[in-house]
């Protein structure tokens, strides 16, 4: 299993390092740059912008660019954000943070309630509660994120309950450090719930849906045949083999979760790496964009990474047979 | 008192318009010790049959509209879902057609034969069924149990596993088809049950591993004493295993009657044509001799007798009625009345 | 009984070809069954969106912004259409009570273009009179009806869809049908290529590609641009499953037999291993055509997709995002109520297609 799972680990380094090279050459291609909207302010002289362009690397062909680029990303340098005019490492990571945050507690409440559901719902086949749980994921997977955060904005204003976007209050760092924590928290749970809610259908139906798979195996029959009881045939035989492939949606999931926090994190101003992405995207600031691309696909690399752990943990032909 | 006695079995799939009779008034009766093979083709409703006596299939859609399974004297079609339990393992034990999908792959063979010790068999009582603990003094039973892994080592040993040790820690696909099955039959030995019911156990083996297992049941049933029910479609097997043989052609019972004459003198038209139709490897070469037509679908029997359209004896009144099986000779029952 | 018998009752029936029992499933299945009739009704408004909208998209009422809903009544026997008016200055509309007059149908109005190509001037309904508006979802913040403007953004948006998966799935299919098909180091460059495309969460990768696009393009030029953004997306994950079914369908006996014949490859990917894929391909399809219809949204929604005046669901929701407005003017959220029912008609068909075709149930 080690073996295996060091090989997937070497193999995230060459697909990190494609996805970064292909989004710089995106972002090359593209018309003008952050000095283009400068150069039409007349108070800023040519030479200005001419040596600010060679300090950026900005006047090299865009593979120089690269190069440089890569060197200092590699020494944790993310180089510096013209339009924040910060330098883009510290900026990058506490966006990177809250998109985590975000994405953690979203996938938490959506897997928290989609097992369970999809479990009942195969255990109860055709009956009320079934019939109901497979409605409410057709609505679910139905509603675009869109207006479902539009929808939790109004709701927000309309009722008072939840801030109206944002991460923390404007003073929040001359609260407590409890406090903080509450406030922080209190700003995290309507744009979770939006994410989650938009997240939690697909993966009650895969359950629902291995459960009935697995319910209908041989050696299901074969344990019953055995005398062992309903309910541990259910949750012990079935669903420990029903469990293995959603693992392998996990991926398909996280990469969803992922671009659907993109999403809420523009409409709900929750400050993640895609509000930033957005920004840098008007600002022109293409480095930004290409960093957040990179960590955004960093995100989802080691995230299908850990879930490939666990498969390879729980599944002990895949353990053992590579 | 017989083991088990089925009397005129009806079940169907689905209900109302759209039931489909799949067991049609089937009887048979085990005798304690006894093996009996039910033969038949694919479809001939035997698996079901065999299934049922321990209510092993899903209702729905199945649906039991006429008979009675009478196992130790005892309706299974009436128990309740512990008693059920009770039964399946310790009385009545299945060992299934495709031992690699019988066993759970995600975990170790030694515990999952440990679990069936644990439920059937918990320590410092021989068994956990108060019906039969007083048959610790029948031949074969077993003491209590004082440690789970010496059983299990002793069970895989019982049914020929070499090293069985290393092999409790072995997962399923870890193993061979001809190994999972032999744990399977572990498995259902670990219970000690009084009928064994096998539903083709070595079909999807090879042909000198089918040799084998055959050999293991033949041997564990002199040993313990059990009745097995094997059901197969292949004659060949009838001839080793079996004390008598029931035939089954879409739903019903045509033909039951000891092994041996069956063989040797078949009475119904479809146990002929049978019995005929595997080829022999002496003697000149000569056709194949097939069964003409198909075997009818599930919902879709013709009228009258349902092997008429492909039987060669068949004669208009065929289409008429059902015939009844009738003991036409001792201990041989057929359904055709112009079995001479 | 050694001759050969004759079959008297053959019991055997005359199968089904695959496609009649496909679509003897598929009707069963009531819920896909109006998945697809909403769907046809969707297309069919927006093929004919011109002429069922009352106004152009562009057309302002400047005496009515944030017009709330709008409808018709019966007065006796006929349809009459009342008129509002505000308080000064205020978007708060009432009704003038017996200023009406009658709704008509088939009457001149706005210019258009029927299915993009014959002008014409016949509208549906209407009044013929500027004075007495008929704004069945109200207007927006420029006082365009919003009815009209989710009648032409439909024929953008349900468009984009179906047109996106045309091409990324062709594309789609056949790239997986070369790599799986001729494997070694072409089947690892182009599995490669896939992974990476595929290893970018969706929006992030749609975000850098609009970047290469320059800001100010015509609308057709914005519209071929969301269309090719989206199918580069969609490609790659096509491709790989394609490309997996492949590897199995080519060591099937009819590839064989069909090389034996003298087949060149190209035509036993497109004639033989491609048409076994097909059951697996348009339950995808129709199941991801939400997905290119909601990139539309999202890249409308954001700015940098269809751009005013041009209606599409996703730009007519940039309005929505101000809370005050849609507090006090829900009817804007009307093109999210569309989407969601056009969603949901795609994964009931989509959903129902899938149970037809899995013959394992």
């Amino acid at each position: 299993m080690w073996s295996y799972l060091f090989k997937r680990l070497l193999h995230m380094i060459p697909l990190l390092l494609g996805v970064s090279l292909l989004t710089f050459l995106l972002m090359a291609l593209a018309p003008g740059d952050y000095f283009t909207a400068l150069s039409q302010n007349p108070q800023i002289s040519s030479e200005t912008i001419a040596h600010l362009k060679a300090r950026f690397h900005l006047d090299q062909p865009w593979y120089v660019q690269y190069f440089y680029w890569l060197k200092s990303v590699l020494s944790g340098d993310f180089g510096y954000s013209m339009a924040y005019k910060i330098p883009a490492t510290s900026l990058i990571v506490g966006r990177l943070w809250n998109t985590f945050l975000l994405s953690f507690f979203a996938m938490i409440i959506a897997w928290g309630i989609a097992l369970p559901l999809g479990i009942w719902a195969a255990v109860k086949k055709d009956s009320w509660i079934d019939r109901g749980c497979s409605l409410a994921a057709f609505l679910g997977l139905s509603v675009p994120d869109v207006l479902l955060s539009l929808l939790a904005l109004w709701f927000a204003a309309a009722t008072g309950w939840f801030p109206v976007g944002g991460a923390q209050s404007p003073l929040n760092d001359l609260m407590s450090p409890a406090q903080q924590f509450w406030d922080r928290a209190h700003h995290l749970i309507l744009p979770a719930l939006v994410l989650a809610a938009a997240d939690w259908a697909g993966i009650m139906r895969q359950m629902r849906s291995n459960l009935l798979d697995t319910l209908r195996a041989e050696y299901v029959t074969a344990a019953r045949a055995r005398g062992l009881g309903e309910g541990w045939v259910i949750y012990k035989h079935a669903l420990r083999n029903a469990i293995n492939p959603l693992l392998t949606i996990f991926g398909y999931s996280l990469a969803a979760l992922l671009s659907g926090a993109f999403i809420v994190e523009n409409i709900m101003a929750w400050p993640g790496l895609g509000r930033l992405t957005m920004e840098a995207f008007f600002a022109k600031d293409s480095y930004l964009v290409v960093d957040c691309v990179v960590m955004a696909t960093g995100l989802l690399v080691v995230g299908n990474f850990i879930a490939d752990l666990l498969l390879a943990w729980s599944d002990p032909r895949i353990r053992l047979n590579k | 008192m017989n083991l088990l006695e089925i009397k005129n079995l009806k079940m169907d799939f689905g209900t109302g318009a759209d039931a489909l009779r799949a067991v049609d008034g089937v009887s048979l009766t085990i005798g304690a010790g006894e093996t009996v093979c039910l033969v038949g083709e694919s479809g001939c409703g035997k698996s079901v049959t065999a299934l049922s006596i321990a209510q092993l299939v899903p209702m729905p859609p199945a649906n039991y509209v006429g008979g009675e399974i009478l196992l130790n004297g005892r309706d299974t079609l009436k128990m309740s879902n512990s008693e059920l339990r009770g039964i399946r393992g310790g009385v009545v034990s299945y060992v299934f057609q495709e031992p690699g999908a019988s066993l759970n792959p995600v975990f170790r063979i030694g515990n999952q034969i440990k679990e069936s010790l644990k439920l059937h068999r918990p320590l410092g009582a021989p068994f956990s069924d108060p019906a039969r603990s007083g048959d610790a003094n029948e031949p074969g039973r077993r003491p209590a149990l004082q440690n789970y892994n010496n059983e299990i080592i002793r069970l895989l040993k019982l049914v020929g596993i070499p090293a069985p040790e290393s092999r409790i820690r072995n997962y399923p696909f870890e193993m061979s088809g001809g190994m999972q099955q032999r744990v399977m039959i572990a498995m259902a030995l670990a219970s000690e049950p009084k009928l064994l019911v096998a539903d083709e156990p070595t079909t999807a083996l090879d042909v000198t591993i089918q040799a084998q297992i055959l050999e293991l049941l033949h041997d564990l049933k002199q040993r313990l004493g059990m009745a097995i029910l094997l059901i197969t479609h292949n004659l060949g097997i009838v001839g080793d295993m079996a004390d008598r043989v029931a035939v089954m052609y879409a739903g019903q019972i045509v033909e039951l009657s000891p092994a041996k004459e069956l063989l040797r003198r078949p009475l119904h038209p479809y146990t002929k044509a049978l019995i005929n139709s595997v080829p022999k490897l002496a003697g000149g070469a000569s056709r194949l001799s097939a069964i003409p037509g198909n075997v009818p679908r599930i919902g879709n029997f013709p009228p009258g007798c349902r092997f008429a359209p492909r039987c060669p004896i068949a004669r208009p009144e065929c289409s008429n009625a059902i015939p009844e099986l009738v003991e036409v000779e001792a201990g041989r029952w057929v359904r055709c009345p112009f079995w001479k | 009984m050694n001759e050969a018998t004759p079959i008297q009752n053959p019991t055997a029936e005359q199968p089904l070809s695959p496609w009649q029992l496909f679509w003897r499933r598929l009707k069963r299945r009531r819920i896909a069954m109006a998945g697809g009739m909403i769907l046809i009704g969707l297309y069919l408004v927006a093929l004919f969106a011109g002429f069922i909208a009352p106004y152009h998209f562009e057309r302002q009422d400047r005496d009515r912004f944030f017009h709330p809903l709008l409808w018709p009544k019966l007065s006796g026997f006929h349809l009459v259409v009342p008129r509002y008016e505000a308080g000064d200055g205020s978007f708060v509309y009432h009704p003038v009570a017996g200023d009406t007059k009658p709704l008509r149908f088939f009457l001149r109005g706005d210019k258009y273009k029927l299915l993009g190509l014959v002008p014409a001037t016949v509208h549906l309904f209407g009044t013929g009179d500027e004075n007495y508006p008929v704004y069945l979802l109200g207007t927006d913040q420029f006082g365009r009806d919003v009815l009209s403007r989710l009648l032409y953004g439909s024929q953008i948006s349900l468009s984009i869809g179906i047109i996106g998966i045309l091409l990324s799935f062709t594309f789609g299919m056949m790239i997986g049908g070369i790599s799986g098909y001729f494997g070694g180091r072409t089947d690892t460059v182009i599995m490669r290529l896939c992974e990476l495309i595929m290893s970018i969460p969706a929006l992030y990768l749609i975000i850098s590609l609009r970047a290469t696009f320059p800001p100010g393009m015509s609308s057709a030029q914005v519209y071929a641009m969301i269309v090719i953004i989206l199918s580069f997306i969609g490609w790659a994950s096509m491709a790989r499953v394609i490309r997996g079914m492949t590897l199995s369908l080519r060591e099937q006996q009819f590839v064989l037999a069909a090389r034996a014949l003298g087949q060149t490859h190209l035509k036993v990917i497109m004639r033989h291993i491609l048409p076994n894929t097909f059951s697996y391909v348009i339950v995808a399809a129709t199941l991801s055509v939400p997905y290119y219809i909601l990139g539309e949204v999202v890249l409308s929604f954001l700015g940098v997709g269809i751009q005013e005046p041009n209606a599409s669901w996703g730009n007519m929701l940039t309005a929505a995002q101000n809370t005050e407005y849609l507090r006090n003017y829900p009817w804007l959220l009307a093109p999210g109520a569309a989407i969601f029912v056009t969603v949901l008609a795609f994964n009931f068909l989509g959903d129902g297609l899938r149970d037809a075709a899995d013959t394992k149930s």
